[in-house]
């Protein structure tokens, strides 16, 4: 990762209703849209109760409500991922708190020095977006010391159990760790290494992260974003014991999500190496095995969320040809999943 | 040694390799040598010899034996194990016969006198010939998910035709060397015998391929330190390897029970010369894999030597010290490149590390065997 902090550019994301991204979808899978692009990389996605979608991309997080997208917080920083193709990156993760609260991991400065922050949220979108900065509460940073050599950052995922908050950190690639901030009525205590998932499963980067039915923690181990098919499905009690690391036959897997309706677990993977055999995978679990099936093949999808009724959202880089515009979309599986 | 599991249809690498057990006369679970199972001095009748050689045809079992810290080979379906086939791969591993002038072999240039390396910068081919780059070990690329160092080849099978037809290698096309093969009685007769066919391109790449599957390498002091043997490991080394693990950061990518994330990673070796080796670039045709070279396993790496994929570095100590200065920089260098700051003693205690503790009293040092006529 080149990393190069500087002021991010304007706010560039627009609504654009029904319009097509680059969509390959299973006969039987449900009825999809997009329905948002010209997002700039977008990396993070979450359901509000009340429907909106909060969107994270390098323009900072935005705010999908009532068909528009509203700028929510702005003023991040950018760094730059990848050796090239290259992209700029600011928040990378969101996640909610409760009803009124957002959560947003930073992936715009270098390691040692990102934090995630927590934004007060309100009823409504913003007229004016508030500053990176402005966060009600900072979490972080956890800088160079034994257990991590450069310190942690880039924080791609994140989930919420009543009891703390869970935060996949791509910092010292020999830990991989997971973090953790226990929540004591309900406010976030300092954020730590909780587990070291590399010497557990040998495969590096903790990306992805939910809960499953259990209270466990279900990770994506990415692995190495140049060989294909090493991402694994790891789950961890809520004590930080590996309970299960299954291969998946993925590549790069970015998201997971468990529908509310059918119980069923997703993973997008973002396939750098092969990005044709990328995109929304419905993953089974049987016999101690992980088989993925196919939903929809998608161009580089990094995060997923599905909201009460089942819909699911996921977010997509898309292709920028020759410097162009911004191609990140989000596109939207109706309920069936 | 260890044994850690008994399975069907797998092999055994160790001295005496293979023991070959026949369900069909009762010697399940004992382990034989192949001598022991050759048959009695007694005259076969014709029947016998039938039903002798379809049962060993049916149910001709293998009892594995991995060394202690190596997982399970994973051999492909469609070129398990036999002993057969794996005396016979070492046979065409050793012979110099596949190459054009009947000067190289694969062992010229992955010598088990030589860490499976050997022991040059370059690998030498026909005529002297020098190719670019160092020859990789073949010591456990059971494990290698991509062959070379650019990862150009899927698997062994695709990987051992690779040399024999590159002009500055073996400088042999696949059509002579079959024929040469079959023109060879006692290869034809084993090719026969293990494939049911004559020599073609697919078994003498099955042969060469099951053959390196078997040069493992574990049960080192390493493997021991982590089972529980406190004192397997010197004091030194056991800084070192705390080291490896943490401050020098070389677990993020050797990593694993065989020291590699099977990665390709650009550590800025060799990138500032006048036409550098793009390395992985040149398969993948991503810019982002620029110089970047496939993770080497560090098993039995003190037999190595020279090191990188260049052998542009002649000792651990050096290799050591170009990591601690933090590679060379380009736009491509891989971001767990970085200064470490290590001190002499450090640096010490990690080559100690790498020399003791990854280094098995039971390498697989193979002699060539004797080739048919």
């Amino acid at each position: 990762m080149i990393r190069t902090s500087f002021r991010r550019a304007a706010l560039t994301a627009v609504a654009c209703l029904a319009v097509v991204a680059s969509v390959t979808i299973a006969a039987d899978a449900p009825k999809s849209s997009t329905v948002t692009t010209g997002l700039d990389n977008p990396s993070g996605i979450v359901v509000h109760p009340g429907g909106d979608l909060f969107v994270a991309s390098h323009a900072g997080v935005h705010r999908l409500s009532g068909g528009k997208l509203h700028p929510e917080v702005g003023e991040f920083k950018t760094d730059i991922y990848g050796k090239g193709p290259m992209y700029n990156i600011s928040p990378l993760g969101v996640a909610l708190l409760g009803d009124d609260h957002l959560i947003v991991g930073d992936g715009s400065l270098k390691d040692a020095e990102e934090l995630v922050r927590i934004y007060k949220i309100g009823p409504k979108a913003l007229e004016k977006p508030v500053s990176a900065d402005s966060a009600a509460v900072k979490l972080g940073p956890i800088g160079a010391s034994p257990e991590s050599a450069k310190g942690e950052g880039n924080f791609y995922g994140i989930a919420v159990s009543k009891s703390a908050i869970y935060v996949t950190s791509n910092g010292d690639d020999t830990k991989g760790w997971i973090l953790r901030s226990e929540l004591k009525d309900g406010k976030p205590g300092e954020l730590k290494p909780f587990i070291a998932t590399k010497p557990l499963v040998n495969v590096d980067a903790p990306v992805a992260i939910t809960l499953n039915h259990e209270g466990q923690i279900v990770v994506g181990q990415m692995g190495e974003m140049n060989v294909v098919g090493d991402s694994l499905l790891c789950t961890y009690d809520t004590n930080g014991k590996l309970v299960s690391s299954l291969k998946t036959g993925l590549s790069d897997i970015a998201g997971l999500a468990y529908s509310p309706k059918t119980k069923s677990l997703y993973a997008v993977d973002y396939s750098w190496a092969a990005p044709k055999e990328g995109g929304l995978f419905k993953l089974e679990i049987a016999e101690g095995a992980v088989k993925a099936t196919k939903v929809a093949s998608l161009d580089k999808p990094t995060a997923l969320a599905f909201d009460k009724m089942g819909n699911l959202y996921v977010t997509v880089f898309g292709t920028v040809v020759d410097g162009g515009k911004p191609t990140g979309s989000i596109v939207k599986f109706d309920a069936g999943l | 040694m260890q044994f850690r599991k008994l399975m069907t249809r797998q092999a055994i690498p160790s001295a005496k390799l293979f023991a070959v057990v026949s369900f069909s006369v009762g010697l399940c679970g004992l382990t034989l040598n192949a001598d022991d199972a050759k048959p009695a001095s007694k005259p076969e009748t014709k029947a016998e010899k039938i039903e002798k050689a379809n049962l060993k045809k049916e149910v001709t079992k293998f009892l594995l034996k991995i060394p202690l810290g190596i997982p399970e080979i994973e051999h492909p379906k469609d070129n398990e194990l036999t002993q057969e086939k794996i005396d016979l791969g070492k046979q065409l591993y050793f012979d110099k016969r596949l190459s054009s002038d009947n000067s190289v072999s694969c062992a010229s240039c992955h010598d088990p006198a030589k860490g499976w390396s050997n022991g040059e910068a370059v690998a030498t081919g026909v005529g002297g010939q020098k190719g670019g780059r160092s020859s990789p070990t073949i010591i456990n690329s059971a494990f290698q998910k991509l062959t070379f160092w650019d990862g150009r080849a899927a698997n062994l099978e695709e990987q051992a035709l690779g040399p024999i037809q590159n002009p500055i290698e073996m400088n042999l096309s696949l059509d002579e060397a079959v024929k040469r093969l079959n023109g060879i009685p006692g290869y034809k007769k084993q090719f026969r015998a293990v494939f049911g066919t004559e020599v073609t391109k697919e078994t003498l790449a099955k042969a060469i391929a099951a053959y390196e599957r078997t040069a493992i390498s574990g049960d080192a002091p390493y493997d021991r330190f982590q089972a529980g043997d406190k004192k397997a490991l010197s004091e030194a080394a056991q800084r070192g390897l705390a080291l490896f693990n943490g401050k020098a950061h070389c677990s993020a990518c050797h990593s694993g029970p065989n020291f590699t994330d099977h990665a390709f990673h650009n550590l800025g070796v060799g990138i500032d010369k006048p036409m550098p080796d793009l390395g992985r670039e040149v398969i993948s045709k991503l810019e982002g894999d620029r110089g970047a070279f496939k993770t080497p396993t560090l098993r039995e790496i003190a037999r190595t030597a020279p090191y990188m994929h260049d052998g542009s570095e002649a000792t651990l100590e050096a290799v050591v010290a170009y990591y601690n200065k933090g590679g060379t920089a380009n736009p491509q260098l891989d971001e767990e490149i970085f200064p470490l700051d290590l001190t002499k003693e450090e640096a010490a205690d990690l080559v100690t590390f790498m020399k003791e503790g990854l280094s098995s009293e039971s390498y697989p040092d193979h002699k060539p065997p004797k080739l048919p006529e």
